[in-house]
Parts: structure tokens; sequence; C-alpha cells
């Protein structure tokens, strides 16, 4: 059993490096259902379908033009490639790669705080996870 | 962030205060009116892969012993909200290398001890932010 801090979490967006301005990252896969329980049974009984997911991503806003404005707004509405290695970059380490939908990008500006971002992206086709070379 | 360099761009900007002697370091001695700039608290991986790190880094002002008729009006023009000499708008008007964010956040009134007289101060805590492993 070995724990893993999130501090080394890499995750990259169209091919951007967005890991220094995220403090936090989700991926979710989810799968459809199906009801195929037929006469006799007690319970019902489940069939899996097609495969579903969101992702979101979000830390503090930085103001060079590799941050997170200048790279996730343009692509508000297209689907890029999100790269998402959940234990740091290295050999043997796990990756995720998949297509995403960005969804959504907010900025927050509360006054007593650094301003914050947030990303929400619909994963599009399938996940690919492998280990890192 | 190199605890050094902030330091003494602090002291550095502190230096632009008419009258203010400003000293980047824990200085055993200090000439009234003055400033000590104290070491950070640091709070390191603010975000993932050592992109930022927080600091909460404390400067002192210091005038007059704490008895001196004078040493409210002198505290007033570097512990108030605004005016050219508040430690408030000439630290956060700064433009820094070192660092990217700069906030006084509080200021807190307190007593220091030099040789054998308390001198009236007041602590300011800044809320720092700045490049982790740069």
């Amino acid at each position: 059993m070995a724990f893993v801090h999130a501090k080394d979490t890499f995750i990259s967006l169209d091919a951007n490096d967005l890991s220094s301005f995220t403090n936090t990252s989700e991926l979710s896969r989810t799968a459809d259902s199906h009801d195929v329980t037929t006469y006799g049974k007690d319970s019902h009984v489940f069939s899996g379908g097609l495969l579903n997911g969101n992702a979101s991503m979000g830390g503090i806003y930085d103001s060079t033009t590799s941050g997170p404005r200048d790279v996730i707004e343009p692509l508000i509405g297209t689907v890029v490639e999100l790269i998402r290695r959940p234990e740091g970059t290295g050999s043997g380490l796990p990756e995720d790669a998949v297509n995403v939908l960005v969804t959504n990008y907010t900025e927050t500006n509360a006054v007593a705080s650094m301003v914050q971002w947030r990303a929400d992206l619909q994963l599009s086709d399938d996940v690919t996870s492998t280990d890192q070379t | 962030m190199d605890v050094a360099d902030v330091m003494q761009e602090i002291a550095d900007q502190l230096d632009t205060i008419d009258g203010l002697r400003p000293y980047g370091w824990a200085a055993e001695s200090v000439t009234v009116p003055g400033a000590v700039v104290g070491y950070p608290e640091i709070t390191f991986d603010a975000t993932y892969g050592r992109g930022m790190d927080r600091w909460d880094l404390p400067v002192w002002a210091v005038v007059a012993k704490a008895s001196n008729r004078g040493a409210r009006e002198q505290m007033s023009k570097f512990a108030s909200g605004g005016g050219i000499s508040t430690f408030k708008q000439v630290l956060e008007a700064g433009s820094y290398t070192s660092l990217d964010v700069l906030r006084a956040a509080t200021a807190t009134p307190d007593q220091i001890t030099i040789g054998t007289s308390d001198y009236l101060a007041y602590r300011f805590d800044l809320e720092i932010a700045g490049q982790g492993s740069a």
C-alpha cells in the first residue's frame, strides 16, 4: 500500500501544460445502465451500456499567455485532448488521455482572495489509460 | 521565491517612504522610525508541480517610545489605510521581481523592546504569492 500526494499531478489541455496554475482536478467515468430484468427474478438485473464521463479542473488565475484564461477561454465549445497524470510524471506512472468538449470556463474574484478559475469538460470518445514510458 | 530576495525587495520598497529606515533582516538595533521585515511562514504547493507557494510575511513599523506623545501621530502616517507613507499603499504599489502578488492583509498594534525601552509598533501581515520552484 502506498499513498500518493496530489501535489505532483500533471494536467494538460490541448497540449498546454496547466499544472502550475491548477490545484484541483477530477476525472469521472460512468456507464449507461440498462435494466434487463425478466420474469422470475426477485431483483433487478442490469447490463452496461455506453461509457461516458466528465472532468473538471481549477486553480489560481495567471495573467500570462500560458495561463488558464488565454489557454482555455478560446477552447470553449471545442473538442481537445486532456492528459492527466494523477501520480505525476515518471516512467511506469499512470496516465489518462481523452478528448474532451470544453463546456464551461469560470473565473471567480472574491475580494480577499486570489483570482480563481475553473473549467468543466465533457468526455468525448474513449479514455486511453496507460503507464508512462 | 527566494526568502532573502523577497525580504530585501520589500525593504527596498519601504525605503521609498520619506524618513523611514527599513531593515531587510531581523535587526537587533533599529533607528526609529524604522521598519523591520520578518521571516515568512511558507505554505508550499498551492498549485501542482511546484507552480505556486504562498507566504505570510510580517513587517513591523517601529516609531517612538510607547509613552511618547508623538508616537500616535508618527504611527498614523504608516498604519492608516491610505496616504503616501502608509505601508498598505506603498507596499501594494510596488513593482516586484521576486514575487507575483503582495497584499497587506492586516495591521495589529504591537510593542517592541529596543535596549531597555518599549517602542510602539504595528505588525503588518503580508499575504504573498509567487513561483514555487523558481
